[in-house]
């Protein structure tokens, strides 16, 4: 494709008239020289054609990258520095209650259960065997000032017992069991106490 | 439907950092290509875009939503990019000169090779991607400067006025260093696809 010479002058000016930062006159002079020149007319659609590659170029080359982490490190670097531990801490557990709003009250729900249930027969595990078995201790034995009874202590030596009878001191002498109560305290010891005259058996 | 820009930057600035993950993820990879344009390095490209959306980040209460979101974040990443290649260049890096007063000459250039094959739409062109590569090839053989000032013409749509005020330099140099990068990238491509017109197939559409 032969060029003539004449088009040396208009070769600079091509650039500028495909951005169109020509002024009018030397676009006007340009385009009568182009309709006639087959050659500049030919580098005016290479610059062109040149420019949709460049753009791309640029579009393929962005598809190779990897943007795997950008956004992460660029929010790294604009973010404030480090508040405070506490305020970091109270920004966590807002983070937490907010996102895991209903795990939350799952596991509030089922720490009360455990305790109501729990907590009682944690408690009961210490306590004695029976009404107050093992831990009591006879001290003395008492009888109010109008009663009509007389306790009697006895010690028995199996097992360790105390037995006491309430005698009836002015009631009817009967021969039947009906005048007499007994307790049997096992493991008690009436031994420091002091022992009362026993009535007639 | 996705919230537009200018919400999203209204959020990011009352703190929310959702709005600016979304903007980040939005244009990370227009920011990315750009970049890499004017670097042709890819680990610097990434870093520049970093750079560019925490800058972004730190000087948002500036953006005035004068130019769409999206112009003032490319504004900001060319710029860190053109600081990064003066430090290249004070540092003696790829400090590749070109001689804007040699003439440029086209009349061995095989003009209109490249549009006649590829058309108007690059896409749709069975050879675009093995052109894409051969340009990116081309583009590295042009000197920084005029790469520079090629993709931000050719990519942002900067006008002279504007690729003036950016680069610092004079409208005459804009129009000169564009021509030149534009002559330069043409020739290489069109050799090539003189080259490649004698093998089978290709460029037939």
């Amino acid at each position: 494709m032969a060029h003539n010479p004449a088009c040396e002058r208009f070769w600079p000016e091509l650039s500028p008239y495909i951005d169109g930062e020509l002024d009018p006159s030397s676009r006007v002079q340009l385009e009568r020289h182009l309709s006639a020149c087959s050659h500049c007319s030919a580098l005016v659609d290479d610059f062109r054609a040149e420019g949709g590659l460049i753009r791309l170029g640029l579009d393929m080359a962005a598809d190779e990258a990897d943007f795997t982490g950008f956004a992460q490190n660029v929010l790294a670097r604009v973010t404030p520095e480090r508040p405070p531990f506490f305020e970091r801490l109270r920004i966590s557990f807002d983070e937490f209650f907010t996102h895991h709003r209903s795990m939350v009250l799952t596991s509030v729900a089922t720490a009360a259960a455990v305790l109501l249930v729990g907590l009682p027969i944690f408690l009961l595990q210490g306590a004695p065997q029976g009404y107050a078995g093992e831990t009591m201790e006879l001290q003395a034995v008492r009888v109010a000032e109008e009663a009509h009874v007389q306790p009697v202590v006895l010690e028995a030596e199996a097992e360790e017992a105390t037995i006491i009878w309430l005698v009836d001191q002015e009631g009817p002498r009967r021969h039947d069991d009906e005048d007499f109560q007994h307790h049997v305290l096992p493991g008690a010891s009436g031994r420091d106490a002091p022992r009362p005259k026993g009535g007639e058996l | 439907m996705a919230t537009d820009d200018l919400t999203l930057v209204k959020r990011v600035r009352t703190g929310d950092q959702r709005a600016f993950r979304t903007l980040v993820e939005r244009y990370q990879r227009k920011v990315y290509a750009v970049a890499l344009g004017m670097l042709k390095d890819r680990e610097e490209a990434m870093d520049v875009s970093q750079e560019a959306f925490v800058k972004v980040h730190k000087y948002l209460d500036h953006f005035k939503g004068d130019s769409s979101f999206y112009t003032w974040l490319y504004r900001i990443t060319t710029n860190i990019c053109i600081d990064v290649l003066r430090k290249r260049k004070s540092a003696g890096g790829h400090a590749a000169e070109f001689d804007e007063t040699i003439q440029v000459n086209l009349s061995e250039a095989s003009a209109g090779t490249l549009g006649s094959r590829l058309g108007t739409n690059p896409q749709k062109s069975a050879l675009r991607r093995e052109l894409v590569e051969k340009i990116q090839a081309a583009l590295e053989q042009v000197p920084e400067k005029h790469r520079t000032i090629l993709l931000l013409r050719e990519v942002e749509g900067m006008s002279y006025e504007e690729l003036a005020r950016t680069l610092e330099i004079p409208k005459g140099t804009v129009m000169s260093r564009l021509f030149h990068a534009r002559a330069k990238v043409q020739k290489i491509l069109s050799e090539y696809l003189e080259l490649d017109e004698s093998k089978v197939g290709i460029g037939s559409e």
